[in-house]
């Protein structure tokens, strides 16, 4: 009865593990002698058979309609990946048009006394020729052409 | 040799595919294993509705997740872990929604949400002998009826069930035994019963 659990366990194993040729050859040695353990290799084998005879059928359309939630999904994404972008660059460009202006405005400032201009002129100048368009600049970012149009 | 390395082909060009978001590939991924996955989540769940919906939503993770898939491993048995994670979250969710005793710590006992729905295994069983299991496969814990079906109709190595399930091979081996003794017991019964 203990060397039938041995055997049976045996049988288990050679259908869901790797057994060795000696294993099987134990196995089918065994059950030539043994009628009980030949009837278990019998169920266990007509078991696995019987699960591979299920036919799940799907749904008719589940293939098309998978397909059509996948693509709403991917230009969601996209598009969500181009307006991260967009803003990215735009507040890169803001960050280097005020760094740039500020640096611009120092080195003006150092032209102050040779120049004969006062602060209030280079104010202006570094406004107008340097801050506006750079700022002007960073804002077409997000009213860019083609896919970005109409994010900002 | 060969086959290892259009294998190695395949799982990498899908690998690509998802880093991409290839659409042709995710048409073509959902073509060939939409009709498995539902199989597996209708196993997992016992239920054709919870099937469906989660298969659904297990694309749309593949979708959103696709670069995390390095195309090292086989494409199927990351594509089930999805879909299980997925099942035990809805699962728990829906345990949540009906039931007002304490949740258990495991995970997995979230699978076994009762069902008193028809069974889909009945449906599905196309001979005498898969008639017989179907009743079985209806009551048996579903830990092991997934157990059943990634060894023994997906084929895959204990090694990619212990991937998938997220517990060691021994766990997993120990599974498909006891799923496999419960219903090899339906034979036992039925045909001592039948003389």
């Amino acid at each position: 009865m203990e060397g039938d659990k041995r055997f049976r366990e045996l049988i288990d194993r050679s259908f869901v593990e790797e057994v060795s040729e000696d294993e099987r050859q134990l196995i089918h040695d065994h059950i030539r002698d043994c009628d009980g353990c030949k009837r278990y290799l019998e169920l266990t084998a007509r078991t696995i058979r019987g699960l591979r005879e299920f036919t799940f059928t799907s749904e008719p359309d589940s293939n098309a309609q998978v397909r059509e939630i996948l693509a709403h999904h991917t230009e969601t994404m996209r598009q969500h990946n181009v307006q991260f972008k967009v803003w990215a660059a735009f507040a890169v460009a803001l960050s280097m048009s005020i760094v740039g202006s500020a640096l611009v405005y120092q080195v003006a400032k150092l032209l102050t006394v040779p120049m004969h201009f006062d602060t209030a002129q280079v104010q202006a100048g570094v406004l107008v020729f340097w801050l506006l368009p750079s700022f002007c600049s960073a804002l077409r970012l997000l009213a860019a052409p083609g896919e970005n149009r109409g994010i900002a | 040799m060969t086959l290892n390395t259009t294998a190695e082909t395949e799982t990498a060009k899908i690998a690509r595919g998802l880093r991409e978001r290839d659409m042709e590939l995710l048409a073509d991924l959902v073509e060939r294993r939409q009709h498995r996955l539902v199989r597996y989540l209708l196993y997992l769940t016992g239920r054709r509705e919870y099937a469906e919906d989660l298969a659904q939503e297990t694309w749309i993770r593949v979708l959103q997740r696709g670069s995390q898939y390095n195309g090292r491993q086989r494409f199927d048995p990351w594509l089930f872990a999805i879909a299980r994670n997925l099942a035990i979250d809805y699962l728990r969710k829906k345990r949540k929604a009906v039931a007002t005793v304490s949740l258990p710590n495991d995970r997995d006992a979230m699978l076994l949400l009762p069902s008193s729905d028809p069974s889909p295994f009945e449906a599905a069983a196309r001979s005498e002998d898969a008639m017989r299991l179907a009743g079985r496969l209806q009551i048996l814990p579903p830990l092991y009826r997934e157990a059943m079906l990634l060894r023994f109709q997906e084929d895959l190595s204990l090694a990619e069930m212990a991937q998938v399930l997220g517990a060691p091979t021994t766990t997993v081996t120990s599974r498909i035994y006891r799923g496999l003794a419960a219903l090899r017991s339906a034979f036992e019964e039925g045909d001592s019963h039948g003389g």
